[in-house]
């Protein structure tokens, strides 16, 4: 090493100590083979740029030159290894940021590459999309085809299943992420929120309902139009039903694929007509008068 | 790995420094039973710290802060060196479709960047 250290630095021969230091941390930022990593040279011109300042830093060594005493070698900062450099190669130190190989598991650009707990292989099915939908009582009860529109202003057909319930996924094949590589596109998960219905009350497979029934046909019994989530049915009323008696409509409760039906229980709630009806007033203040002998029905019925 | 005394002479730095940068966690030696021992790669990082520290002018923060990322970019760089042996290792027509693939993934990165 003989090259004059002011051009190495880049100074002039009057350099000032302070402009002296400033150009060499430019120069030594730029060719620290630490903080330059792939550049050949930085190793050796870092080198000539550190044993040239240190020449020049030193008064004394300063002058020395200046006068033509000395040359600008052997003045060499004995180094150690670069530490990037072993950084770089070896793994079992303490200072290794764990976005290595490790286990893919990171949020780093590795694990961007080939997936969640993925291995080498280049072709994986794409990612699997969630939402969820809210449908109506009687929709996911009867199933259908619905079109949702995605957050991203896609639209996905989907088929209801008939007796789709809350908390249920449906799954549709290939409706999800695009595929990696040759890989499959991914799934949509879409999981299913059933609003409640008024009338109607899903206790398992059972649909619960209450039916007003007027007196006559309590009495007498008859055909009434009962409302089921599949749409009216007629059920017979036996004569002399009573308030609270609970009748079943097989298979009208929610569909099970592969498996029973529920069923349908009508509570009767006798109904007395909306507006007064004297005749029926009448009649039963001339029978009121038996009416212990109601009393004591209902005492027998418990 | 090497003892303490021999560190401190080879790194030319004196026994309370090497404490200090112990203690704040700049170097990290192997500890048994209380005894430190240092391995190459310590000395190169103390070279390092002391470069900054003395050449560059940099403080205590920075110091730490160009250590963080020294390391990550060595890690970072590491990473990169085995995906390339990987893809060295590839039949041509797959690291053709890789270097294709890159230029896509640079075009679409320009591209959102406007």
């Amino acid at each position: 090493m003989s090259e004059d250290p002011y051009k190495v630095l880049g100074v002039t021969r009057d350099v000032s100590e302070a402009d002296l230091r400033k150009a060499y941390r430019k120069l030594a930022k730029k060719l620290h083979p630490d903080l330059n990593p792939g550049k050949k040279k930085a190793e050796d011109g870092f080198k000539a740029v550190a044993t040239a300042y240190d020449l020049l830093n030193d008064p004394i060594k300063r002058a020395q030159y200046d006068r033509g005493e000395i040359d600008a070698s052997g003045g060499e900062r004995p180094r150690q290894p670069y530490y990037r450099e072993q950084a770089e190669r070896d793994t079992g130190h303490p200072y290794a940021d764990d976005l290595g190989f490790g286990g893919f598991g990171g949020d780093d650009i590795f694990a961007q590459m080939f997936g969640r707990g993925g291995g080498p292989n280049p072709d994986r099915p794409g990612a699997d999309a969630r939402y969820r939908v809210e449908l109506d009582f009687l929709e996911a009860f009867n199933g259908g085809k619905r079109t949702l529109t995605l957050p991203d202003s896609r639209a996905l057909d989907v088929t209801i299943p008939p007796g789709t319930r809350t908390g249920q996924t449906l799954r549709l094949r290939g409706k999800g992420g695009p595929g990696i590589g040759k890989g499959p596109p991914g799934d949509a998960l879409i999981e299913v929120d059933v609003r409640p219905h008024p009338d109607f009350r899903l206790k398992g497979n059972d649909i619960h309902i209450d039916l007003p029934l007027s007196l006559r046909d309590a009495v007498l019994g008859g055909r009434v139009i009962v409302p089921t989530p599949s749409g009216p049915v007629a059920m017979t009323v036996p004569k002399w039903s009573n308030a609270g008696a609970v009748l079943r409509l097989k298979g009208k409760g929610l569909v099970r694929t592969g498996g029973v039906s529920g069923d349908e229980y009508v509570t009767l709630r006798l109904t007395l007509p909306a507006e007064p009806d004297a005749e029926l007033q009448d009649f039963v203040s001339r029978w009121g008068k038996t009416e212990h002998h109601e009393t004591q029905q209902g005492v027998d019925a418990r | 790995m090497m003892e303490m005394r021999e560190f401190l002479v080879r790194a030319r730095v004196e026994t309370d420094v090497l404490r200090s940068w112990v203690a704040t966690g700049w170097i990290i030696p192997e500890d048994t039973e209380g005894r430190w021992t240092f391995r190459d790669i310590d000395l190169g990082r103390a070279q390092l710290i002391q470069d900054l520290e003395r050449d560059f002018g940099v403080n205590e923060e920075g110091i730490v802060l160009i250590l963080d990322l020294v390391d990550r970019m060595s890690s970072m760089r590491r990473a990169l060196g085995h995906l390339a042996v990987a893809i060295q290792l590839q039949p041509e027509v797959t690291r053709k479709r890789i270097a294709d693939g890159v230029r896509e993934g640079q075009r679409k990165f320009e591209d959102a960047a406007g």
